[in-house]
């Protein structure tokens, strides 16, 4: 089936970057410290086995999308599709929110961090009431909370920090 | 007789109490994650391992097996209501379920595939139990040279015949590979590329990867890619199948565990191609063929009875190389290694010798969780249906309060969530430009141990490589590596194709 030759730029990131991790690999393996003793197959050995491969593959990845694009995509017209409306934004507040409770998770607590989460990324789903929503987030984490530390013993951080 | 009298104790553990309670727990939460949609029973197991963590070992295998089952059937429901499948392997049921429930037969499309789950995982357990012990012998001959060629036949099989492209499977088993190498390295003692950071030095945790790429990269996908589609839900029916649906289902419900069960338990990985085969084989036996999707009819009960027996009983097949080799062949059951990995048991053929106790009353409590299943989602299901009533903001924004909650409890360190992020968003790449996800999973638990092998094999052979030759099983396993590479281009060239796209 010809195909009207084209590059496709994001596919060509996706195997440069493949590319990229192999040459990490190989430049890792290659700082490895020296073994002690007998050794039969070095540490190095099998990551720059992988190193190979990754880039392999990853130059192989790029010849396709050089030459028009990843073959058998689901959605043949999938290259030309894009984000839909609002799509990017809502994956930001998504974004954000995790980034936040990764950052903020030892800092105001585990409930308020969770409850902050549980507001975002249903801002990025589309709801408009973060008051409401930050309520049923900490409603929500709430149980959670205790469930986890009271009855099944698993320590999760502070419900709120003390000196909040 | 030494099986029945194992398998004895082991229901005699798993039938106490307090065991019981924590099977039907484990079903109650499996099925309410399970059912929501999108999520398969990968995620749904990984979501919900911290929770068995404090639980003792025979209390946390029950919950398992019930998280697994209900997991499981939460799947079916969500593809036959609403047309979502949440793993590829549902997709068959998608198609016939979802246009029985369209046609007003939603209840028996539900019923015919729980007890088809049920009557097709009590009947590979029965195999299970018959088969494993004598593979588990048989393993215990095995060294590592051949294990070496084990792991990579699975390597190859889960990456390169599924999916569209080979290269693409390829692509996503590096990525595996990859993540796998880092942390230390058992046998040299060398920290590799760990670049410093110490989280890094314990290497990634394999639920961790699973709740990034299904949880985080699939809410990150579905927003930026997905319009929100008026999903129609489906009015529930009475469950009752009729005498007609019973004569229909039967047949169908024992060829698909036939089908699926070695599927599930050679090393080729995942629940398609069974699935597939299935259903392709109800279309061609059936004497309904007008009721299928293909001619437009209204919806096949065998094309729902027959792929969800083969899903199930290949789940439960894919437990035999799990416990007697300690190879995970499918994401789930990667996920299921990290769990006994939690509760100290190293799957592997001297599992049955060391831990013979736990490995009899996990046996038990599958043929126990089965039923468990029946009597309490079949009643339940109208529950489930409720769930799916949930706005779709407060569903996302829920599962990824949970996918925080499971990853942050696992080590407490907030570096894990971050990572999560990264993972997330490498998640939704794959996904657009159609990555398959197993390989990364398997790939990361399997380059390890085939790196060990490989040294281990070299060491007794002194260096020499030709032992991978030289030794009939492990060159026959190489060897069969090496078709099943070249097999699929071959057909492919030929214009046959190993999947049945619609």
């Amino acid at each position: 089936m010809p195909r009207p030759s084209k590059v496709v730029l994001t596919q060509l990131a996706v195997g440069t970057s493949l590319i990229l991790i192999s040459g990490v690999l190989a430049y890792g393996a290659f700082r490895f410290p020296p073994e002690m003793g007998f050794v039969i197959l070095s540490a190095y050995v099998y990551p720059y086995a992988v190193a190979a491969f990754v880039g392999c593959v990853g130059l192989l990845l790029s010849y396709q999308a050089i030459t028009g694009g990843l073959r058998n995509l689901p959605d043949h017209d999938d290259v030309a599709a894009t984000t839909i409306p609002g799509g990017k934004a809502g994956a930001a507040w998504v974004t954000v929110g995790l980034l936040g409770v990764a950052l903020l998770i030892e800092v105001i607590g585990f409930v308020l961090a969770a409850g902050l989460l549980f507001a975002f990324s249903a801002r990025g789903f589309g709801s408009r009431r973060p008051v409401r929503d930050l309520a049923i987030g900490i409603a929500l984490t709430l149980p959670i909370y205790w469930l986890f530390n009271a009855g099944l013993g698993v320590s999760l951080p502070h419900l709120i920090n003390v000196w909040i | 007789m030494e099986i029945l009298s194992s398998l004895a104790v082991g229901f005699a553990a798993a039938l106490q109490p307090i065991n019981l309670l924590w099977g039907f727990i484990g079903c109650l939460l499996g099925s309410a994650i399970g059912v929501l949609p999108g999520i398969g029973p990968a995620l749904t197991v990984a979501l919900l391992l911290p929770i068995t963590a404090k639980v003792d070992p025979t209390g946390a295998l029950i919950m398992f097996a019930g998280i697994y089952y209900g997991a499981q059937f939460g799947g079916s429901t969500t593809s036959i209501l609403l047309n979502t499948p949440g793993e590829s392997s549902s997709m068959v049921t998608a198609l016939e379920g979802n246009l029985m429930a369209r046609n007003g037969r939603a209840g028996p499309a539900l019923a015919t595939a729980a007890i088809g789950s049920c009557v097709a995982g009590t009947i590979a357990t029965l195999l299970l139990t018959l088969f494993a012990p004598v593979v588990a012998t048989l393993a215990l001959k095995f060294g590592p040279a051949e294990y070496f060629a084990i792991l990579v036949l699975s390597f190859t099989t889960v990456s390169a015949v599924l999916g569209a492209s080979m290269l693409r499977g390829f692509a996503s088993l590096g990525v595996g590979l990859v993540i796998g190498l880092i942390g230390l390295d058992s046998t040299s003692g060398i920290a590799r590329y760990t670049w410093e950071v110490p989280e890094l030095v314990d290497g990634i945790e394999v639920v961790l990867v699973a709740v990034g790429l299904f949880a985080v990269g699939e809410a990150l996908y579905s927003l930026l890619y997905q319009k929100e589609e008026a999903v129609r839900r489906h009015r529930l029916t009475s469950l009752w199948m009729t005498r007609d649906d019973w004569k229909r289902s039967v047949p169908a419900w024992l060829r698909g565990t036939m089908i699926g069960f070695p599927f599930g338990s050679i090393p080729a990985g995942g629940a398609e191609i069974p699935t597939f085969l299935s259903y392709s084989t109800e279309r061609k036996l059936s004497k309904h063929p007008q009721d299928f999707a293909a001619s437009k009819g209204e919806g096949a009960i065998e094309g729902v009875a027959g792929p969800e027996a083969a899903n199930n009983a290949s789940a439960t097949g894919s437990l035999v190389p799990l416990l007697t080799l300690g190879i995970p062949t499918s994401a789930t059951a990667a996920i299921l290694l990290a769990a006994f990995q939690n509760y100290n048991l190293q799957p592997g053929p001297m599992l049955f010798q060391t831990s013979s106790d736990l490995v009899w009353t996990l046996v038990a409590s599958l043929y126990i969780g089965n039923v468990i299943l029946l009597v309490l989602n079949l009643p339940l299901v109208g529950l489930w249906v409720k769930l799916l009533q949930i706005p779709r903001p407060y569903l996302n924004a829920g599962i990824l309060v949970f996918a925080t909650i499971g990853v942050y409890g696992m080590r407490h360190s907030s570096f894990d969530l971050l990572l999560m992020l990264a993972i997330g968003w490498v998640g939704v790449v794959m996904r657009r430009f159609d990555f398959p996800v197993a390989p990364v999973i398997v790939g990361m638990l399997l380059g390890p141990m085939a790196e060990k092998q490989l040294r281990n094999a070299l060491s007794i052979s002194q260096g020499d490589w030709m032992v991978f030759v030289t030794q009939p099983i492990a060159a026959s396993i190489l060897a069969l590596t090496l078709v099943v590479l070249v097999i699929p281009p071959l057909l492919h060239a030929r214009g046959i194709k190993l999947h049945e796209d619609d």
